[in-house]
């Protein structure tokens, strides 16, 4: 078994009445995609904002690689190798894609306390940003403001300044959102091939994608798991096909 | 070596800012040869606000936070030379010290304080926090209450033989001096980090930044600049009184830095030059036109601020640049 990135022990969250999260436990290993799939409404963002610390838990432990998360910020649990692609692309759209990443350089680099040098022409920043860049097949497209970016190109940078600061566990909130199939084929192949690297917790409603990528999948309805384990299982587990998949053949 | 090239190099991205500045060296040449020193006055009234709506500027448009009192920063810095004169303390220099020291303190604490809440608490906190200052200074009768003290013009040495212009060249340094250290910050990774602290602060979270020391490191530095700018402008009104610190200065501020173009190095000095010469001539046309309106100068201004916020894109700044073509 390979080194355990992520585990999550009887996490909880609730929102007044509403349970979000119900006592889910988790794990993520290096090198392994592990899909955390379920209805709308079923709590898999709610899960990953307590992973990546922008939602405090009620009870449970976070621990990446063993060390308790609780009670950190986002800066520090990103710093210590928590990286997230966000549903709704979350990028500076002032800026170009080279300063994007630029950014994100500097950051990895944690040296921003720097009133002298331009950021922008510092040659050192641009070369760490260009194989940011190079990683999702964005280099050619350096120097082009992100408002000026089609849709599935701006979810690549998404990717690209996720995977910036070189995070052990990449958070992964679906990212195929909103593309066409292309996009969606190109994007299956980068994530694919980001596994060596990471590892990753996929929250994805593509289940094409899904099935062609996850090594384990989770399945969570209404706040808690209902069923986990390898692809085939999941797809043959009557409980899922009742509460999840079923519905979708169905409509 | 390096400071030059990077200075040449933002001088040039930054034309219109080294324009102004060149303008307001050679100025008193003109005003001298065609004797209208009240010009001078006019001048150095417009640096002083310049210099103040640019370190506005840094927070406001670099890094979105919509402080709403900063006029206390240039109050502050004003006292510093007056109370200082009260206790005897004659030199300029020393005044500047203290007003540099005592509004980065300050800035440190209010903006330890204040920024924490964003949106309309931030605008509402910094605006209760000059309020405070504000009154704290109508109450202090020791030092004039509400009417104020006079000021000796501060002795600088060194410069002190410049007599009739030295206070001129004073002013004029500290804003070069001013525009050059904000054009260093705002191209600077410090700088990068702001201006993606404004643009989309949950990104900067993501890459493990923690925004708030970069927004307390920045209101610092602009709260510092409003008080070198306060500083020189009691020494150059001879007087201060609790009047420079109200609201409506703050409010000024900002009016200024719209008008000149948010978020640009030579926007607020650009808007203090526009600004200025408008309270100066419009009561003057006023008072052609209608005469017993000329106090209401406001009813002509409002309508322009207006217009520039609706159709010049970037203030006075993104009209040059238009004009231009698309140089700053």
């Amino acid at each position: 078994m390979n080194e355990l990135v992520l585990q999550l022990e009887g996490l909880e969250k609730s929102f007044g009445a509403l349970r979000a999260t119900c006592d889910v436990s988790l794990d993520v290993e290096h090198g392994e995609i592990h899909a955390l799939i379920g209805p709308n409404g079923a709590g898999k963002t709610t899960l990953v904002r307590q992973i990546y610390g922008s939602e405090t838990s009620d009870a449970g432990v976070v621990k990446l690689r063993g060390e308790v998360m609780n009670g950190l910020t986002v800066p520090q649990r990103v710093a210590r190798g928590i990286g997230r692609s966000f549903q709704i692309s979350n990028v500076l759209m002032d800026f170009t894609v080279l300063q994007n990443a630029i950014l994100a350089e500097q950051a990895r680099l944690g040296e921003s306390f720097r009133f002298f040098r331009p950021a922008f022409d510092d040659q050192a920043l641009i070369d760490g940003a260009s194989v940011m860049l190079d990683r999702v097949g964005l280099g050619d497209r350096a120097a082009t403001p992100v408002a000026d970016l089609a849709h599935g190109e701006r979810r690549l940078l998404e990717l690209a300044l996720a995977l910036a600061a070189e995070p052990a566990l990449l958070l992964l909130d679906e990212p195929m959102a909103g593309a066409g199939s292309e996009e969606t084929k190109h994007m299956i192949e980068i994530i694919g091939g980001l596994k060596s690297r990471a590892g990753i917790l996929l929250i994805e409603h593509d289940m094409d994608a899904v099935f062609q990528l996850a090594d384990r999948v989770t399945v969570l309805v209404e706040g808690g798991v209902i069923a986990s384990g390898p692809p085939d299982s999941i797809s043959a587990d009557s409980a899922v096909r009742e509460a999840y998949l079923g519905s979708e053949e169905h409509a | 070596m390096d400071a030059l090239k990077i200075l040449l190099d933002g001088a040039n991205r930054n034309r219109t800012l080294f324009v102004l500045l060149s303008a307001f060296a050679l100025f008193p040449i003109y005003t001298g040869i065609a004797d209208l020193p009240f010009w001078n006055d006019l001048a150095m009234r417009i640096m002083l606000l310049g210099m103040a709506a640019m370190g506005l500027n840094l927070v406001l448009g670099y890094g979105g936070m919509v402080s709403f009192g900063h006029a206390a920063f240039v109050g502050v810095g004003a006292y510093c030379v007056g109370i200082s004169q009260y206790y005897g303390l004659y030199n300029g220099w020393i005044h500047i010290m203290m007003a540099l020291g005592a509004c980065g303190a300050l800035g440190l604490v209010i903006g330890y304080l204040s920024l924490r809440t964003s949106g309309i608490y931030f605008i509402m906190i910094t605006l209760a926090f000059a309020q405070m200052l504000f009154f704290l200074f109508v109450s202090l009768e020791q030092f004039g209450g509400d009417d104020g003290m006079s000021i000796d013009r501060a002795e600088f040495i060194i410069i002190d033989l410049w007599e009739p212009l030295r206070l001129y060249y004073l002013i004029w340094a500290a804003l070069t001096l001013s525009s050059i250290l904000l054009m260093f910050i705002v191209r600077s990774r410090f700088g990068v980090v702001l201006q993606a602290i404004k643009g989309n602060e949950s990104r900067v979270e993501a890459m493990g930044l923690a925004p708030l020391p970069f927004k307390i490191t920045g209101y610092v530095i602009s709260a510092m600049i409003c008080g070198l700018a306060g500083a020189l402008f009691a020494s150059w009104q001879e007087y201060v009184s609790p009047d420079i610190m109200h609201w409506t200065r703050s409010g000024e501020l900002m009016i200024i830095i719209i008008l000149g173009g948010l978020g640009t190095l030579s926007g607020p000095l650009l808007g203090a030059v526009a600004f200025l010469l408008l309270e100066e001539f419009l009561p003057e046309l006023m008072h052609f036109v209608a005469p017993n309106y000329a106090e209401n100068w406001m009813i002509i201004f409002g309508p322009i601020l207006i217009a520039v916020v609706l159709f010049a894109r970037g203030g006075l700044l993104g009209l040059v640049r238009q004009l231009s073509g698309g140089r700053q």
